[in-house]
């Protein structure tokens, strides 16, 4: 995919949120999205056409990250308010309150069957809980870390998790390993590439580094933006040719995977961009910030 | 049932019925029938429900059952509830009534609890009207009428007339008929009142009734449109008694305004005041959403609560506020105002002379000449130091480079303060050169040096206040040129460069926020300003110390330096740093600018010669570091996780675990340690036979020495007691056991029977002594040896912790009275003939089984390694850039230190414990006849002693804190004698000599 594909245009903007929004997420195919921000709500979108279809609310405290299942019937979303929710997508309602974080949840994730819910939290844990029976107990606590865990990825046989210790810990549930790559600085944001070989690491040093999940070395830093205080994604598109992120002072970031140099910029929105989120399979993109809005981005 | 079968009898066959009866019924019927013949005692006794299932469950039982049977009742009752509603399908609005969650049994309770009134008290009809309406209601939603909606319920007659009404009626009244028509007009507005309420209950009613929505809203309709019309009509009828519906907050029957009845109008004008501002209000409190809205009352909202997002964002102050408030103060104000033009509020009158009336002041005047600017005087420190007898002239060292370490110190310490004194003494401390600063050599001419910098400061800003406004008048390009030492046209070669720039803005920063206590400008020599020229990062670094330097306040912990400096490193710059910045300043005083920067020079020399680095190797190794540090990173570690089995489960996947046992729960608190006892229970035994030994090894002294040493008697005494006191197990057996003072006085008088009897013991025990004075020997060498850090000697160490403090006490008391001293001698030796036992007794169950003893003393070594790994896991800190995390570790380690304190804290105690014990025993063992004799002693009581023990320790352990108390309780306790016959000394004297062999 040449430079010129890149989402740069602006579709649509979804605005309904009252401050903030923490995070956006297309779903499994890229029909819709999720935001939830710092209003205590969760809203469901049709990005492409600009469409608000639903809220949820039941937090207590700002959302911070929310997850759907590839079936989307079940969401899941997590909080100021200490606990995971996990929620019915077409009814709205809360199914089950998962508590037991002793502080903020920064990030929450479905596995691949939906079967559990892993968070991770300011308490330097990362929680997996049972969505299949009505415990409300988590399944697994991993406190290993030695600081807040901001955020979380889940593939078929692994937990991934990136703390602010300046890890990310990958924990093979297959062979009960657990590998920590240390990265030395602070670790906002980690996302996979989407062939799952590499990890997409956001540090506080206000660099994205790129690392092989085999062997644990460092394949590419990417630098040029603004990360220093906030909780920013970032993410590869779905070519996994570029590398994509936001910036403190609004801008989203288009990198050169191999060559690390940045393809283009502009600016998305007025202010720190929390979040973005790639299309799965077209050449869009979604974008959330501190200023209440949400872009939509096409080529 | 046998019974049942010898009672009756029985012809032809039972009909086999089908199993309709359930087990439980069977066990119902069968417990009933037992409870028939065996009344059970009530605690035993189950309620159970007419089906026989169990009514009530403990708290931690019952669980579905409870739930299921006794309160939810049906598979239903589980199931949340759904709400769907869309544009065409509505959702009926379920109303729930009380009854909705009542039990059958409940049900009819209330409803022959209800109260209502009889028809035959019914005056006015109303209960029977109403009752009619209801009717009227229930048949018309049976069978809908024509006219849609409820009837009017004025169309209702009452069903039934009340005796009231028949009365009314007997008299010539009729219905519609008023009774009394003449004072209709004046009552007329109270009947309007008075229906529009009544319309509004029976409004209300009629709503509770209803079912559905639709009609509630048919009826309301229906029964406002006739208000104005009826009004005439029902002005006839006689006036409604309508019950003033309570809406104040008052006590029933309360009226505040009895003896006030102007306020009434008042009230009622701002309430109606009110009512015209509620819309507002309902609007205002809709637009503001608690920002704590569902967040439980304990988690209160701080720090981490604040918006960080604050700067980008701004939605919280677009909130409505609040207008109620202030516009009613103003409605308030305003007709108090108009009462007070009137000057009617009925009942009062206006005041000739109010007394309210603010008393004012004038302004004071200002004096033509002021200036509205504040001068700052100098430093308050500078004319005390001033005063100061100066010290006397000290010829300089001989050596040249103390002599200049000597000023340059003395220059920081002027600058910075005692503070700085204080600091490089302590960091200094063993190195000689620093000598001066603790009195040592050179001392004087510091002090001298200190005068003399003091003296220069003071003077050094008089000037620059006397510079100042001088400075800030007429400042032409020309003249800071000047001043800065510029050359006019040679701007090109360094001006450019990026560091002067920096610089230049550090400057600014430091102008600005040091305007009144640094008004000299501290840019006049740029050269001098940067003495790390060589050294960008030093620079910065020195820069960044100027700034925080002059900025005053908290310095950072690591002012400027990089954080992957040591220590040490930090320290030699920082020093340097000063020397610089005093050199600087200098400079800029505008004397000897050559001389202190040739100071500056050989400070930097003195101090590359005393602290071994220079500026640039340092930097060298630095680069190194961050070199390395760059490879370091990204570092991959691996580690073995366990996987829960269930989340293997849910991820489908194999357990890599499977088969495997589960891991040992980690001992997380003393608790724990409690329940898990470690191995080391093995090493404690033989360490708690080698402690029991001791007490044993200075009971002889009593015997031998019983007539001569008094006071070693008391020593012994208060020693063993006390040790007494602080064994763990005196804690544990004074919870557990039963505390009779009676028994412990038996234990003594059966003594001396019991004698016989634990010969044969003791000589088992004995053997085991022997073995036990071997390992004394081997205690001691250990004890000697061994550092009183480890857990085992700690605790030996604390079962003896006090030891020497209660000697100590005995022996600052001296012998209290002369009289008292044959007494508190037997007692004395009471006391330490049973702890003899009670320690010796401890052998002997070590070789039977664990005892409480050694599990409090296993306990006791968990709980401290159990601290220990907590302070490791602190230690061990986290990512100091989480402000949230940083305080969390404060606290964990603020709790740390506090365990780690206070343990210290024993473990010194132990320690001289232990070293006075060990200087004890080694007085004691020569004498090893006394030795034997003691452990004979011992063994006579040996078994006696566990009984007495319970008495004993629980008052030892009481008298931890009451020691006087409980010397008290001795001398009040005479049974107690002292119980060494001459025979047993005879016998144990042949049985120790037998060991001797």
């Amino acid at each position: 995919m040449s430079a010129a594909n890149l989402p740069r245009t602006e579709a649509n903007v979804l605005r309904a949120h009252e401050g903030a929004v923490l995070a956006a997420r297309f779903n499994a195919n890229g029909e819709y999205c999720l935001s939830c921000g710092k209003d205590r709500t969760i809203r469901l979108w049709n990005p492409h056409r600009g469409l608000h279809i639903k809220t949820y609310k039941s937090h207590g405290r700002e959302v911070r990250d929310v997850h759907v299942t590839l079936d989307n019937s079940k969401l899941c979303s997590c909080g100021g308010d200490r606990q995971v929710f996990y929620w019915d997508v077409a009814t709205g309602r809360v199914i089950r309150k998962f508590r037991g974080h002793d502080s903020e949840v920064n990030a929450v994730k479905f596995n691949e069957y939906a079967s559990v819910v892993a968070s991770a939290g300011y308490d330097r844990s990362v929680r997996a809980w049972d969505c299949r029976s009505h415990s409300t107990e988590p399944i697994q606590i991993i406190d290993t870390f030695s600081d807040s865990v901001m955020s979380i990825c889940l593939t078929k046989t692994e937990i991934i998790a990136g703390s602010v210790d300046g890890t990310f810990r990958t924990f093979d549930i297959r062979i009960g390993r657990e590998i920590s790559d240390d990265l030395g600085q602070p670790v906002n944001c980690i996302s996979l590439s989407n062939d799952g070989n590499c990890v997409l690491a956001s540090c506080l040093d206000s660099t994205l580094r790129l690392l092989d999940r085999s062997t644990g070395e460092l394949l590419q830093e990417y630098k040029g933006h603004t990360c220093k205080s906030f909780k920013m994604d970032c993410c590869l598109t779905n070519t996994d040719a570029h590398v994509t992120g936001g910036s403190e002072d609004g801008y989203i970031y288009f990198w050169d995977l191999v060559d690390a140099n940045v393809v283009s910029r502009f600016r998305a929105h007025s202010s720190v961009v929390t979040s973005v989120s790639y299309h799965p399979k077209d050449d869009c993109m979604i974008s959330a910030s501190v200023d209440g809005t949400i872009g939509v981005w096409k080529a | 049932m046998s019974s049942d079968d010898e009672d009756f009898v029985f012809y032809g066959t039972p009909i086999e019925r089908e199993e309709e009866i359930t087990t439980r019924k069977k066990k119902a019927i069968a417990e009933a029938s037992g409870q028939l013949r065996t009344a059970l005692p009530p605690w035993k006794q189950e309620v159970t429900d007419e089906e026989g299932r169990r009514r009530f469950h403990g708290a931690f039982t019952g669980g579905f059952s409870a739930g299921y049977y006794n309160t939810v009742g049906s598979k239903e009752g589980w199931t949340p509830q759904s709400f769907t509603s869309s544009r065409k399908n509505r959702a009926e609005v379920k109303k729930q009534s009380i009854y909705s969650f009542l039990d059958e049994d409940e049900k009819a309770e209330l409803e022959g609890r209800s109260l209502g009134t009889s028809m035959q008290f019914d005056t006015f009809g109303f209960t029977a009207a109403e009752l009619a309406r209801k009717q009227a209601e229930k048949e018309q939603q049976q069978r809908p009428s024509t006219i849609p909606g409820p009837v009017p319920d004025e169309l209702i007659v009452p069903a039934t007339e009340s005796i009231g009404v028949k009365l009314l009626l007997k008299m010539g009244w009729r219905q519609g008929r008023s009774i009394k028509d003449s004072n209709r007009n004046s009552l007329y507005d109270a009947r309007r009142e008075a229906r529009k309420a009544f319309l509004a209950l029976s409004d209300n009613m009629s709503s509770q009734i209803d079912d559905s929505k639709l009609e509630e809203e048919d009826a309301g309709n229906d029964q406002d449109l006739p208000i104005g019309s009826n009004a005439n009509r029902f002005s006839k009828t006689t006036p409604a008694y309508v019950l003033n519906p309570k809406q104040d907050l008052y006590g029933l029957g309360y009226d505040p305004f009895k003896h006030a009845p102007e306020f009434r109008e008042k009230k009622r004008l701002r309430m109606s005041g009110d009512k015209e501002m509620k819309p507002y209000r309902s609007l205002s409190i809709k637009g503001k959403i608690g920002p704590g809205f569902g967040i439980g009352a304990l988690e209160d909202l701080d720090a981490e609560d604040e918006d960080v997002y604050a700067s980008g964002y701004d939605f919280q102050d677009t909130y409505v506020q609040e207008i109620e408030e202030p516009s009613r103060v103003n409605v308030d104000t305003l007709r108090i105002l108009d009462k007070k033009k009137d000057g009617v509020l009925s009942g009062f009158k206006v005041a000739t002379n109010s007394e309210s009336q603010l008393e004012r002041f004038d302004s004071p005047v200002i004096p033509k000449d002021f200036v509205p600017h504040h001068k700052f005087l100098a430093p308050l420190g500078n004319d005390g130091k001033n005063a100061e007898i100066p010290p006397p002239e000290v010829p300089a060292p001989e050596d040249n480079n103390l002599k200049v370490l000597i000023e340059g110190v003395a220059t920081l310490v002027a600058r910075c303060g005692k503070l700085f004194e204080d600091l490089s003494r302590e960091k200094n401390q063993s190195n000689p050169l620093f000598a001066f600063l603790s009195g040592g050599n050179g001392s004087d001419y510091y002090v001298r040096k200190l005068w003399e910098e003091r003296q220069k400061r003071g003077e050094q800003t008089k000037l620059w206040e006397g510079k100042k406004p001088q400075n800030s008048e007429q400042l032409t390009a020309e003249r800071r040129g000047k001043i800065l030492g510029e050359k006019a046209l040679e701007k090109s070669s360094r001006d450019s460069s990026s560091l002067v720039e920096s610089a230049a803005s550090v400057n600014i920063q430091f102008k600005l926020s040091d305007t009144f206590t640094k008004p000299a400008s501290i840019n006049d020599q740029p050269d001098i300003r940067k003495p790390f020229l060589d050294d960008p990062e030093k620079q910065k670094r020195f820069e960044q110390f100027l700034k925080e330097k002059y900025e005053g306040g908290l310095r950072t912990k690591d002012s400027g330096g990089s954080s992957n400096m040591s220590e040490a490193a930090r320290a030699r710059e920082r020093l340097e740093f000063e020397a610089a910045a005093v050199a600087i300043e200098k400079g800029n005083s505008g004397k000897e600018s050559k001389a202190t920067s040739q100071l500056l020079a050989d400070l930097t020399g003195a101090a590359g010669l005393q602290f071994i680095t220079s500026g640039i190797e340092k930097d060298k190794v630095q680069q190194d570091e961050e070199l390395i540090t760059k490879a370091m990173y990204p570092k991959r570690e691996e580690f073995q996780w366990r996987p829960a089995p269930i989340l293997c489960k849910r991820f489908d996947l194999i357990d890599p675990y499977m088969g495997k046992p589960p891991p040992a729960p980690r001992a997380r608190s003393k608790m724990d340690s409690l329940i898990f006892m470690p191995d080391s229970i093995k090493t404690a035994n033989v360490e708690e036979h080698i402690s029991t030994e001791h007490p044993s090894s200075s009971v002889p002294q009593v015997h031998n020495g019983k007539q001569g040493g008094e006071i070693t008697d008391k020593e012994v005494a208060s020693e063993v007691e006390v040790e007494n006191v602080e064994r763990p197990v005196d804690l544990y057996k004074a919870i557990f056991s039963d505390d009779s003072d009676d028994e412990e006085e038996n234990t003594t008088s059966d003594q001396v029977e019991d004698t016989q009897k634990k010969i044969e013991v003791a000589n088992t025990t004995l053997n085991r002594l022997i073995a036990g004075d071997f390992l004394e020997s081997l205690g001691k060498e250990l004890g000697l040896m061994v550092p009183p850090e480890t857990p085992i000697s700690e605790i030996k160490a604390g079962g003896r912790g006090p030891q020497k403090e209660a000697v100590n006490v005995d022996k600052g008391n001296g012998d209290p009275l002369p009289s008292e001293k044959k007494r508190s001698d037997s007692q004395y030796i009471v006391g330490s003939s049973t702890n003899g036992e009670r320690t010796e007794m401890k052998p002997d169950n070590l070789h039977k089984s664990t005892d409480v003893f050694l599990s409090a003393v296993t306990r006791i070594d968990g709980g401290q390694t159990a601290d220990r790994v907590s302070v490791g896991d602190s230690s061990k800190g986290r990512f100091p850039n989480a402000p949230g995390e940083e305080r969390d570790l404060n606290t964990h380690r603020t709790l740390n230190r506090s365990q780690s304190s206070s343990s210290s804290e024993d473990e010194r105690s132990r320690k001289r414990a232990s070293r006075h014990r060990h200087k004890h025993r080694r007085s004691s063992t020569p004498d090893s006849d006394a030795s034997s004799d003691s452990d004979d002693y011992r063994d006579r009581h040996h078994s006696k002693s566990r009984r007495k023990e319970k008495g004993s320790s629980r008052e030892k352990s009481s008298s931890r804190r009451h020691s006087k108390h409980h010397k008290h309780r001795r001398k009040d306790s005479p049974s107690r004698s002292h119980r060494s016959s001459g025979t047993d000394h005879e016998n144990r004297r042949r049985k120790k000599s037998k060991y001797e062999d």
